[in-house]
């Protein structure tokens, strides 16, 4: 205080100098800190900006992941739909399947009913009666009903003259039909021909498919083990166009038991027959 | 199952008529009952209820078209269905049996499940 008073007496030169100095040094550093205070202002701001840069990055990476979780989600959601159709498509598919094979066996079971029920008819009309006629009736009548026959004729033999004769028709005159000989000539008949095949083989000649030609069937009448005759089938109704596996069943029962219930009925009515005594059928089966 | 309906089945031959029974047989709530020609059949109604009728065309002693004319008259059976059976060249019975009031019509050779399918459809019967 002392000494710069003094100086600040003696000569103010010096006084100056150092409060130049002074101001110069105070503007220097006046000058470096606000430099300084810019430069770390200018890497705050840079930083921040680069901080707010990162947080907004880091923002839209979370919104990406968010998306993204919630897609998966989707994306698992619909897998786990498609499963769950996938099982429902096999459980219809197996079920339609099923169903194919229920209505399959439905047909053929109706298929079968019925065929069970037509012969079950027919051989309940054949045994129905001991009358000749009403046996061939019931026996034309199941051909006609039955099968859908709109012409027919039946064949019987006759041993000593070596021939079928002719005797019942339907839907055709009985009087045109000729007798059929049974010999090793061939003939242009073609009728004759079937019949005759038919009555030597005893393998009946039914029609596959559609029933164009005459005879469209012709089947042998057995008796035990013999034929004994024919059935011919010349013609069908108009809306029935070809034989199917029931008429085909029927054929064969009609083969096997028409003609044994002819016989039978003719042996009954023969000389009034009547009831055999209990006596001569024990006899006879014993 | 207990029949809840009656059919009445009127057909001359036998043959035909024991195949119609057994088709009809099937459908457990029928109860069929034959009979052998037309009058037989009016007999039949005469003494009883039916739902459905099924009728053969060609019969001795009353034919199944008059058969078809009387029940439209008769104040019980006026409204109940009836089945003509025809043969297939048969077209005019089959017109006329329609004109008189028969409501459908079987072509023979008759099938089961051609007859099961009309009665069930006239009596609207499901299963």
């Amino acid at each position: 205080m002392e000494k710069r008073g003094k100086g600040s007496r003696g000569s103010d030169r010096p006084d100056l100098s150092v409060a130049a100095e002074i101001k110069e040094k105070r503007d220097a550093f006046l000058q470096t800190f606000f430099k300084r205070g810019a430069q770390l202002t200018e890497e705050l701001v840079g930083e921040n900006r680069r901080l707010g840069d990162q947080i907004s990055a880091l923002e839209e990476e979370n919104a990406a992941l968010k998306t993204q979780l919630a897609s998966d989600k989707a994306i698992r959601d619909l897998l786990r739909k498609i499963d769950e159709l996938e099982r429902d498509k096999s459980r219809l598919l197996s079920s339609m399947h099923d169903q194919a094979e229920i209505t399959t066996r439905f047909t053929e079971v109706e298929s079968e009913l019925e065929s069970f029920a037509n012969l079950y008819v027919a051989s309940y009309q054949l045994h129905s009666s001991l009358r000749p006629r009403t046996v061939m009736r019931n026996l034309k009548e199941l051909l006609m009903q039955l099968v859908g026959v709109r012409s027919l004729g039946v064949y019987f033999v006759e041993d000593a003259e070596r021939r079928l004769v002719p005797i019942a028709s339907e839907g055709v005159d009985l009087a045109l039909l000729p007798p059929i000989p049974l010999s090793d000539y061939t003939t242009d008949d073609v009728t004759a021909t079937v019949v005759e095949r038919t009555y030597l083989t005893g393998v009946p000649h039914v029609a596959e498919g559609e029933t164009l030609a005459s005879p469209a069937a012709c089947i042998p009448l057995q008796l035990e083990d013999r034929a004994i005759g024919a059935i011919v089938v010349y013609t069908l109704l108009g809306h029935k166009k070809r034989f199917v596996t029931v008429d085909r069943e029927l054929f064969k029962l009609l083969g096997a038991h028409a003609g044994g219930a002819l016989v039978a009925a003719y042996l009954w009515g023969k000389d009034d027959a009547g009831l055999p005594s209990a006596e001569a059928l024990r006899q006879i089966c014993a | 199952m207990s029949p809840q309906y009656s059919c009445l089945v009127v057909e001359d031959s036998p043959m035909m008529r024991q195949l119609l029974v057994l088709a009809l047989s099937r459908l457990k709530s029928l109860r069929v009952t034959e009979a052998d020609d037309g009058v037989d059949g009016l007999r039949k109604l005469a003494t009883g209820k039916f739902d459905i009728i099924l009728t053969d065309i060609n019969m001795p002693i009353m034919d199944g078209l008059k058969l078809v004319k009387r029940v439209r008259t008769d104040p019980v059976h006026k409204d109940v269905p009836i089945i003509v059976i025809t043969t297939e060249g048969s077209t005019e019975d089959r017109t006329r049996a329609l004109q008189l009031g028969a409501n459908a019509y079987i072509t023979k050779p008759i099938q089961a499940p051609q007859v099961i399918a009309k009665v069930k459809e006239l009596l609207k019967i499901d299963a």
